[in-house]
């Protein structure tokens, strides 16, 4: 049962003259239609003293623009039958929208007027009503969560001062209140013009008539310079970094993080596979070694980050009662010193790559997760062709793939530690 | 170039609506077997629905079924759980097995070309699990630690402690997982009754939908399920529990930099006949993003992230629980904005912009419900579990646009009584306690 190249979507590409890229998947197996814009922007290009900026900037193209009053996106979409969101992370910014088929145009209206309508809609009071919607998402999401803080915890040990993955997506408080209506517009200025963008449409359209549209409602926009992109690297000579963190918790929780192949590496699939082979399933190396036989985990999930520079290839165990953070941490290196010293079973691996398989095809499903998958395919790889290649990637990953990988991701050198423990034992 | 960009653009001709055609056999042993098939990606989603649940189970045992389906993976007479999981994990197939209040669901998620062996494993756990008392004793003290852990997460706190003053000791206000002190107590003995007993073919639901096909798929149940033997007891609905009046508690989390809040009565079961009315009323109250409550709390205020409200349709009367977090020190003032749109509701009638937009919201978003094998598999699991009618989803349009501005104020008025209505909030007791205190007597929980 290797994992075979199983799916073949339609596909167009086509670049308008503003720089605008735009891809085309049409599938009239449903009476909708998802749009998803991906601006590449993310939290790595902020400057110090404004981390969370993307992000609250996000919440702000949801406040109107010329055309559009506040709050009209959602009451348009919801009015329509829509759903729609926005989500920023390390390297982008994406807003998405599905839709009725025959409201294609109102989505596309919307977009637009983002991209080419937004300055004369923002206010100081929007941006201070937002600002103050995002601290609140930092409080829910983080701070006032179990084991909230530890993924910002991590990075801000791996990273060195001043790179642009060392400080986490949501910001630090001070500097969402920093936040002014004049970094507002340079930001937009610099990053959100069409020439940064991607469109992507998933659904029950006619190609040609599709692009004929974005064509009227995206062509007018005009293309600006884009700053040249940080440079992400991997931070060389670092060694082992370990933090320890408490927190409103009943028992430790250990963080393992691997700087590891980004999605841009022809590793990717591997690091990938690797990590639904150690953590998917009660019978991967983790699950049943830390919580089946030795039973000193109550949860283990390992995983990779498809950041577009400088994989993270994180392993995250909680603790059984009565069972210390240290002693956890040795159980989980134990499971990858085993692993680094035997390697695998071939049934193993073919049990990752089904599971892959899986999760695979349920990320294509419905349009929404397609024009997800589309969008980050074209942003980060610049490989729209990802969605029909995937499978076949994945399938290539074989047994001497896996074992070099975990030989040299697994490394001390490239090793981030962190333990949460629990207030009451300091 | 000639776009107007001043208004928002006319929707083309809708497309038709194209609800799943459920296709239905009924095996000699009474499993009902019901499917949708669609080839678009190769994936197929199962669910299987059985009668049981929590309120099957003997009070005192809280978290029994829901210990009986966590073990069903853990070993059978010839393979272990460790065999077992293997098997899973080779063929890539998610597996999951929750317990309801009034049901017990399977569900399998898996590429298309494993369905027969998935078939097969999901069949082996439905009706050879042997429950090893290795096994019973480790799955029993994993749940009894992850209870404690649910003391960590706010939100968990929250519901909880809102249903236990609701209901009390009813169904509906026992946690499905069990509690600290019902857990421990649960035997191999007890999981292998309740298994014998409530894990039964007939008055059991198998739904396929996906990459099928109807003779392949009936030939692979009939294989491995229809030995499967037993006859069904039907769970009953609780019965209607006192309403009481509301209360103000307070559970202290101290040092929390905000406060989970909720606020929340007994509602009403699935079947009410003004069903209808109260989806469109919870819609503008806090049911969309634009609702009144997100609106006021979040795009006005900024106090939270979002602010929602529910009506828990269940078999029997579900909660309606408005639930949000705010920053801590406006703790009694959220309260005093979300009982105030509660208020309005109840003395005003909605405008008809907002009327327009719940309805549409409501009904225009129907193909985006039926989109996937499993959104299609759940619906269906939706419509069996709570007897809603064949016609269901056919009817959904009309009824929800006959509901009229006056119907949703008189739902709002006879199931959202102030005097009925609990206010909770989890946060640091002694920053919020004085403020709340003006809003009537605070209970510490």
């Amino acid at each position: 049962m290797a994992v075979s190249s199983t799916v073949n979507f339609e596909l167009e590409e086509h670049r308008l003259a503003n720089g605008l890229r735009v891809l085309l998947q049409p599938d009239s197996s449903a009476p909708l239609v998802a749009l998803h814009v991906m601006y590449h922007v993310g939290s790595k290009n902020e400057r110090s003293g404004r981390t969370g900026f993307a992000h609250l900037f996000e919440h702000l193209l949801f406040q109107g623009s010329e055309h559009v009053p506040r709050e009209g996106h959602f009451k348009y979409i919801q009015d329509a039958g829509g759903t729609l969101n926005g989500t920023t992370w390390f390297d982008r910014t994406n807003y998405f929208e599905t839709l009725p088929a025959n409201e294609l145009e109102l989505g596309l209206w919307l977009e637009a007027d983002r991209m080419g309508f937004f300055k004369p809609g923002i206010t100081q009071e929007k941006l201070d009503n937002q600002r103050d919607v995002v601290k609140n998402e930092r409080l829910q999401s983080y701070e006032n969560r179990p084991y909230g803080l530890a993924f910002e915890t991590v990075l801000e040990s791996a990273y060195p001062q001043g790179h642009p993955y060392r400080h986490p997506t949501i910001g630090y408080m001070e500097d969402i209140d920093a936040a002014s209506l004049e970094d507002v517009h340079k930001f937009f200025d610099s990053y959100y013009g069409p020439n940064n963008a991607t469109l992507v449409l998933v659904g029950d359209f006619e190609p040609s008539e599709a692009l004929e549209r974005i064509q009227m409602w995206f062509g007018g926009i005009s293309s600006r310079p884009i700053p040249e992109p940080p440079e992400v690297v991997l931070p060389s000579g670092y060694g082992e970094c370990r933090r320890e963190i408490r927190d409103k918790v009943q028992v430790p929780r250990v963080y393992l993080m691997f700087h590891s192949a980004s999605f841009n590496e022809p590793e990717f699939e591997t690091v990938d596979t690797l990590s639904y082979l150690l953590g998917d399933g009660n019978s991967s190396r983790f699950k049943r070694a830390l919580v089946y036989e030795q039973q000193v985990a109550a949860e283990v999930s390992v995983f990779t980050w498809p950041t577009e520079s400088v994989g993270m290839f994180f392993a995250v165990a909680t603790a059984r009662p009565g069972v210390d953070a240290d002693h956890l941490e040795a159980s989980m290196r134990l499971v990858l010193d085993d692993f680094k010293q035997d390697g695998l079973m071939p049934e193993e691996l073919e049990g990752a790559q089904n599971r892959v398989r899986r999760s695979l095809v349920g990320q294509l499903s419905r349009f929404g997760d397609r024009a997800d998958f589309l969008a980050h395919a074209a942003v980060l790889r610049n490989d729209p062709n990802y969605l029909n290649d995937a499978f076949s990637r994945y399938g290539l990953v074989d047994e001497i793939m896996v074992e070099e990988v975990a030989e040299s991701v697994v490394d001390e050198d490239r090793l981030t530690v962190l333990h949460v423990i629990p207030e009451e034992t300091s | 170039m000639g776009v107007d960009r001043t208004r928002r653009p006319p929707p083309s001709t809708p497309r038709r609506l194209r609800l799943p055609e459920i296709e239905g056999v009924t095996l000699s042993n009474n499993l009902r077997v019901e499917f949708v098939p669609r080839r678009e990606v190769p994936e197929v989603s199962l669910r299987l629905i059985l009668e049981s649940g929590a309120a099957a189970e003997p009070p005192d045992q809280a978290g029994l079924s829901e210990l009986t389906t966590r073990l069903l993976t853990e070993g059978t007479a010839d393979r272990d759980a460790l065999h077992m999981a293997r098997w899973l994990d080779r063929l890539g197939a998610s597996y999951s097995a929750s317990s309801g209040y009034s049901v017990t669901t399977i569900s399998m998620h898996l590429f298309s070309d494993v369905l027969v062996d998935a078939i097969k494993f999901l069949a082996t756990t439905v009706t050879q699990a042997e429950f090893p008392e290795n096994e019973v004793k480790r799955v029993r003290s994993e749940r009894a630690d992850e209870i404690d852990r649910e003391r960590d997460e706010p939100s968990m706190v929250a519901g909880q402690a809102l249903i236990s003053e609701l209901y009390e000791d009813g169904l509906y206000g026992r946690p499905v997982g069990g509690t600290a002190e019902s857990i421990p107590l649960i035997e191999r003995r007890d999981v292998c009754d309740f298994y014998g007993n409530w894990y039964v073919p007939d008055g059991a639901l198998l739904i396929a939908c996906g990459d099928i096909e109807r003779g392949p798929l009936i030939e692979a149940v009939e294989a491995h399920l229809c030995k499967w033997q037993g006859v069904s007891q039907r769970v009953q609905a609780p019965p209607d529990p006192p309403r009481k009046p509301g209360r103000i508690l307070l559970a202290d989390r101290p040092g929390s930099p905000q406060a989970e809040i909720r606020v929340g009565t007994i509602g009403v079961p699935y079947g009410t006949p003004n069903h209808h009315a109260i989806i469109v009323a919870n819609a503008i109250l806090g049911g969309l993003f634009n609702s009144r409550i997100n609106m006021n709390l979040r795009e006005e205020k900024g106090w939270t992230y979002g602010a929602r409200s529910s009506f828990g349709f269940r078999r029997g009367a579900g909660p309606f629980v408005v639930h949000t977090a705010v920053e801590s020190g406006v703790t009694a003032q959220a309260f005093q904005e979300i009982l105030g749109e509660i208020k309005t509701m109840r003395k005003e009638l909605v405008t008809e912009d907002e009327l327009d937009l719940a309805k549409h919201a409501l009904t225009l978003s129907l193909p985006l419900q039926f989109e996937s094998a499993r959104q299609i598999t759940s619906k269906i699991a939706q419509q069996r579990i709570y007897d809603l009618s064949e016609e269901y989803w056919e009817v959904y349009r009309n009824r929800i646009e006959e509901v009229t501005a006056e119907q949703v104020r008189e739902v709002c008025e006879t199931y959202l009584a102030r005097d009925r209505m609990t206010l909770l909030a989890v946060t640091d007791a002694e920053s919020v306690l004085e403020p709340l205190s003006e809003l009537g007597t605070v209970d510490l929980v």
